[in-house]
């Protein structure tokens, strides 16, 4: 088991010690601040007062730093989240065997098995990282522009009504939704690091993946009567589980049946990976 | 008992094309330095990928030490350092780096153990630079480096040597021999360069289109027999008359003992009526071998021989 965690954290060492991978949090930096802007210009800042003196009333009491950082964290992942995560996991091995580093690794003494674990958690754990580093950032660029305190008002088209929230609750259920946002991609990173286990180049597996993802968005965003019995199946659908968490309630079943669901896509995907990658020959 | 053994092994890729392997066998003996020739697209790099378990065969055994590489991988090559034609490392990481990074694959490395294989292989005042900056002679070090680094007992090297200077070449050759003196390490060796095989390799397996065409040693003259090529009008009786006088047949004509001179060989030839046409004495290098071989391949004679 030492030497497992030893192993894992070389691969952490080995993906945070790239350039680009810093490139990445540059970028969502970047559009965070676009959409700070976006928020907070006078236009918007109208519409919201009215938004929130209809709902809520107490504007500058609800505007505060954690709905200001909600709406931009919301925004910034619905654009990068899914490029991001196919990128990293697309990447994580089919870059390796374009490079030939695989070779090196793998006439070691380790499984195939195992190395496709260390390299699997190391992509989620550079999703949480990446998350939760989104939502630190904008809860700070929150508080510079709101300051601290006041309450938190949580709507977006899936919820079926306004939340609010005091500071303490606010903040508590900010942060779990940022941790859970990074659990509900455990579908997207399962797809591309299947991908990345075929004979395919890493920028093949991150576009295929992020096309799957644009369609499944597109085909369970359809407002089609034909397509009710079949929008749970989508996985875009599934993974708007995390705004359950923001609900004035936690529906806790059914956040937990839709996280069982993308647990299960994205370790499918895992496992068709491992199955492809076991029987792979590897050569120079 | 075989370090390394590869036995009956066929490899196919693709359906259509010939096999990249076709029933290979061939062991090394423990502490024995092995060539693997064959021109590009013979099956070196597919008959090394098969020992270290990363190409499958669809037929065949292959063991390391006695454990099967196909069964129990993990503990085959546990105690196995390889090294690729152009090694591959994480440019944007410090050789040390690197170094740490694969031996956390096989576990059991001590700093001191890397400090002291570091400074064995002359990249200690460079080993803290990133690997981008490395030339390739550095590299093939570091390459060095990391195959010594789980102690090994069976080297396995692909093309060591490919794009070395001629220095490095040399230096990499002593420490080759230098690590089988010392370690007494068992060598897989493929290489392009047959005077470096010749030079370093006690025996050479030679592969032909995923056919092993020889297996044998590298020095035929290693026991102290000198070959001579020599035709005549009766052979028959050439040949009678060369046994008598202690000869042997080889591929090339008849090897003799070494305190039988040329002179005395002639002569004693002439006197017993054999009526010589040629007579020479026979390089036998290891060049002429290989192409005897190849060649014999290429023209779809397939003359396998152990």
């Amino acid at each position: 088991m030492k030497l497992f965690f030893s192993q894992l954290g070389w691969e952490l060492y080995r993906l945070f010690a790239r350039r680009r991978t810093y490139i990445g949090f540059g970028i969502f930096l970047a559009v965070e601040v676009l959409f700070y802007f976006m928020w907070t210009g006078d236009k918007a800042e109208g519409g919201m007062e009215k938004f929130i003196g209809r709902v809520a009333g107490g504007f500058d009491d609800y505007f505060s730093a954690l709905t200001l950082a909600f709406l931009i964290v919301a925004f910034t992942m619905l654009v990068l989240g899914v490029v991001f995560v196919s990128l990293i996991a697309g990447d994580i091995l089919a870059k390796e065997t374009e490079d030939g580093n695989l070779r090196l690794i793998l006439a070691r003494p380790i499984s195939r098995f195992r190395l496709l674990v260390v390299k699997f958690l190391s992509c989620q754990i550079y999703t949480t990282t990446l998350f939760v580093f989104v939502g630190v950032t904008a809860f700070g660029v929150g508080v510079i522009e709101r300051g601290w305190g006041g309450g938190m008002l949580v709507w977006t088209p899936e919820l079926p009504r306004v939340s609010l929230f005091e500071w303490n609750e606010g903040m508590f259920r900010y942060f779990v939704a940022v941790v859970g946002f990074s659990l509900i991609y455990l579908p997207v990173t399962g797809i591309a690091f299947m991908l990345g286990c075929f004979r395919i180049k890493p920028a093949a597996a991150t576009i295929v993946t992020v096309a799957i993802c644009v369609a499944d968005r597109v085909l369970s965003a359809i407002p089609l009567p034909v397509f009710d019995p079949y929008r749970e199946y989508f996985i875009t659908s599934r993974m708007n589980a995390w705004m359950l968490l923001l609900y004035q309630e936690i529906p806790w079943p059914r956040f937990w049946e839709q996280a069982a669901w993308l647990l299960g896509i994205g370790l499918t995907g895992f496992v068709i990976g491992w199955l492809v990658f076991e029987r792979r020959d590897v050569k120079s | 008992m075989s370090m390394l053994k590869f036995s009956g092994v066929t490899k196919k890729f693709d359906r259509g094309k010939p096999p990249a392997l076709q029933d290979v066998s061939f062991e090394v003996e423990p502490g024995k330095i092995c060539g693997l020739l064959g021109h590009n697209g013979a099956g070196k790099s597919t008959a090394l990928g098969v020992i270290l378990g990363m190409v499958h065969p669809d037929s065949g055994l292959v063991s390391i030490g006695g454990r099967s590489v196909l069964t129990e991988r993990e503990k085959a090559i546990l105690k196995v350092g390889a090294i690729f034609e152009s090694p591959a490392f994480y440019e944007y990481l410090s050789g040390w780096k690197n170094l740490k990074i694969l031996s956390s694959y096989s576990g059991g490395v001590t700093r001191k153990l890397m400090e002291e294989t570091v400074e064995w292989v002359g990249l200690k005042d460079r080993i803290h630079d990133r690997v981008g900056a490395y030339s390739h002679g550095m590299r093939q070090r570091l390459a060095l480096a990391q195959a010594l680094l789980p102690r090994p007992e069976v080297l396995i090297l692909d093309e060591p040597t490919d794009g070395l200077d001629p220095e490095g070449i040399i230096e990499f050759r002593g420490q080759l021999l230098e690590l089988r003196e010392q370690l007494g390490l068992t060598v897989l060796l493929s290489s392009h360069l047959l005077a470096e095989v010749e030079q370093v390799c006690d025996e050479v397996v030679i592969l032909q289109q995923g056919i092993k065409v020889y297996e044998g040693r590298v020095r035929e003259m290693e026991d102290g027999r000198l070959v001579y090529s020599i035709d005549s009008d009766n052979p028959e009786v050439t040949g009678k008359i060369c046994e008598k006088l202690g000869g042997r047949s080889e591929e090339v004509g008849y090897s003799f003992p070494a305190e039988l001179t040329a002179s005395k060989l002639l002569s004693d030839l002439l006197r017993e009526g054999a009526a010589v046409s040629h007579f020479s004495a026979e390089k036998n290098s290891l060049e002429d071998l290989y192409l005897r071989f190849s060649h014999a391949a290429g023209d779809g004679e397939k003359e396998v021989i152990r």
